[in-house]
């Protein structure tokens, strides 16, 4: 690539990264479409999109500090959610096809076969230097903490950033708690020892060790979706009596359910309490 | 509006009256062109009379109308069109970008002109019937013509598109319909001569367990169509509410418990699910007779 690409390159990879601001996005980064070694086969960006040379990662659509602070905790389960940062990718795939001239195309935040996404896009945000991944699972911005990403697929051969060198989890409060009391907060308030789902070792003020379990994980966090749905239309067929299966279909649960399923984009996510004791980006969250 | 403005409009001659108009047609194109769809076009309610019942027409739904306005969006990116992985396009297809900008243009017309706006009703209501035909609102807006391929209406420029309408008391100026139909394309015509079917028919061949047939007369003009919709439906909704409804039939027919567990956590009914769930991105799921489509292809091409 001569000189003047490399600059055009920079200067679209500037213009991208202003629309992504303009849209909403809190970061925005590019990862090399090569680098994903340590995808799944069929879930490397190149098998997805053929040629594909780069992935533009943005991050943003974060829960508000006002939606932290709110005390209803339900409140939060049915206001965040990946839409938004999903609309944002759209927004510059179109750009990149309208105004650069280059294929592009959006990760769908749902799953594909077997339950496995698309494009693991948590990785797609490390690559691309947007964060780095936690002993809670979500991958951590530095400054931002927790929030959601999408990645865009695109044969425009953007300059590629590099992963962060100094990742945002542990933070310095929680290695100091570690050292102290042998957790974290995130492992503390979720204990996988304890009927909860995170587990894991600090050693010289890094992750050593992660335990993460998904299952139970998911049966917090997806209470009210589709694993919430299959389990209570399980319970209704396996209900001999008529009573008490009306009583299951028109109950609070499963009608909330329906709505979490038919609202999908207002009730993704049911569990928030490990990044809510997270320290990274907290200072985000405090405000008047 | 406020009363003054419709004084001044009232002393105003009818030629200023009808420059008035095209000023605000072409300030309600600029604003949904400029707000992220492809096309616009604008027809007269009275083109509705020769086509559909009444109870269809757009004066049925909003008293008083005299125009539609219809944008069309774009759906795949030319990205999706070229991932091998076709679950991709599904998922991707399309984002009901037209139905945000037809609210704005709606938004626009009653707040700034001062007349009723609606966005027309796409979806059934009763049976498989919408209330209101967005793809015969596209044909009388001068926006495309039907074509082979599940009767489509292709836009000559862009090929596939998603349509909304809005139903307003406001007169504007309105566009022409296409003269030339947009299907067939000369290169299938060519292709239909040699081989007796269209590419789309030679994708999805009704007498082969496919969708498509139909004819081009001498005049190389559409002679006839025929679409299985019901079969179409099956491939084109293999993940949404038809199959939801079947596989929710097939459990609650299943008399084996254990059987019936394993049909309720399948991959198939998640998959169902979750496209009910993620309906904003899993509309369609066979976008074939279209990939082979000539019609916009050149805006698909790109580096």
């Amino acid at each position: 690539m001569s000189a003047a690409d490399l600059d055009l390159m920079e200067a679209h990879k500037r213009e991208l990264g202003e629309l992504a601001k303009k849209a909403g996005a809190l970061v925005s980064g590019v990862a090399d479409a090569n680098a994903f070694t340590a995808a799944m086969e069929g879930q490397r960006p190149g098998e997805l999109l053929p040629g594909c040379k780069t992935v533009f990662v943005l991050g943003g659509a974060q829960p508000r500090a006002g939606d932290w602070a709110s005390p209803s905790y339900r409140h939060m389960e049915t206001t965040s959610t990946s839409d938004r940062v999903t609309a944002m990718g759209n927004r510059i795939a179109q750009h990149i096809e309208r105004r650069f001239g280059y294929y592009a195309v959006t990760i769908p935040p749902g799953v594909d076969r077997a339950r496995r996404p698309f494009l693991n896009i948590a990785l797609a945000a490390e690559l691309a230097g947007c964060g780095s991944p936690s002993l809670a699972g979500p991958v951590l911005h530095p400054q931002f903490g927790f929030m959601y990403y999408t990645a865009v697929l695109t044969t425009l051969p953007l300059p590629v950033d590099a992963p962060l060198s100094t990742p945002a989890c542990p933070a310095p409060e929680c290695v100091s708690m570690w050292d102290e009391l042998g957790t974290t907060p995130c492992m503390a308030t979720c204990p996988i020892d304890d009927g909860g789902c995170l587990g894991g070792k600090l050693e010289g003020g890094r992750v050593k060790e992660r335990r993460y379990d998904v299952a139970r994980c998911t049966t917090r966090v997806q209470t009210s979706f589709i694993p919430g749905f299959q389990k209570a239309l399980e319970a209704v067929f396996d209900e001999p009596e008529k009573e008490k299966r009306k009583m299951i279909l028109y109950s609070s649960q499963f009608t909330r359910t329906l709505w979490s399923m038919s609202y999908s984009n207002v009730s993704q996510g049911q569990c928030f309490e490990c990044m809510r004791v997270c320290p990274v980006g907290s200072t985000q969250r405090n405000l008047l | 509006m406020s009363n003054l403005a419709e004084l001044v409009r009232a002393a105003l001659a009818p030629d200023a009256e009808t420059a008035i108009a095209m000023a605000r047609a072409d300030e309600l194109r600029k604003l949904a062109l400029t707000s992220g769809v492809d096309v616009v076009g604008i027809a007269p309610v009275e083109r509705w009379d020769e086509f559909v019942p009444p109870g269809s027409r757009p004066y049925d739904i909003l008293p008083g109308a005299k125009s539609v306005v219809v944008v069309g969006v774009r759906g795949p990116s030319a990205g999706a069109w070229q991932s091998p992985d076709h679950r991709l396009i599904e998922m991707n297809g399309y984002d009901f970008a037209n139905d945000r900008v037809i609210h704005l243009v709606a938004d626009h017309i009653e707040q700034e002109y001062g007349y009723q706006a609606i966005q027309a009703p796409g979806l059934p209501v009763g049976g498989h019937q919408p209330a209101f035909s967005m793809m015969l609102a596209a044909v009388l807006a001068g926006l495309g013509t039907r074509s082979f391929a599940a009767n489509i209406i292709l836009n000559p420029q862009y090929g596939l598109l998603y349509y909304s309408a809005c139903l307003t008391t406001l007169t504007l100026p309105v566009d022409p319909m296409l003269e030339q139909d947009v299907c067939p394309a000369p290169m299938c015509v060519q292709v239909y001569k040699a081989g007796g079917r269209t590419p789309c028919q030679a994708a999805c061949p009704s007498d082969d367990g496919g969708c498509l047939h139909g004819t081009i007369g001498p005049d190389n003009r559409i002679e006839s169509t025929y679409y299985d919709r019901e079969r179409c439906v099956s491939r084109a909704m293999n993940f949404g509410i038809n199959s939801f409804q079947k596989a929710l039939e097939q459990i609650a027919n299943e008399d084996d418990d254990e059987r019936r567990r394993m049909m309720i956590h399948s991959d198939f009914f998640t998959r169902s699910a979750s496209a009910i769930a993620f309906y904003k991105e899993s509309v369609a799921q066979c976008f074939e007779c279209m990939r082979v489509c000539p019609i916009g292809r050149a805006e698909r091409k790109l580096k």
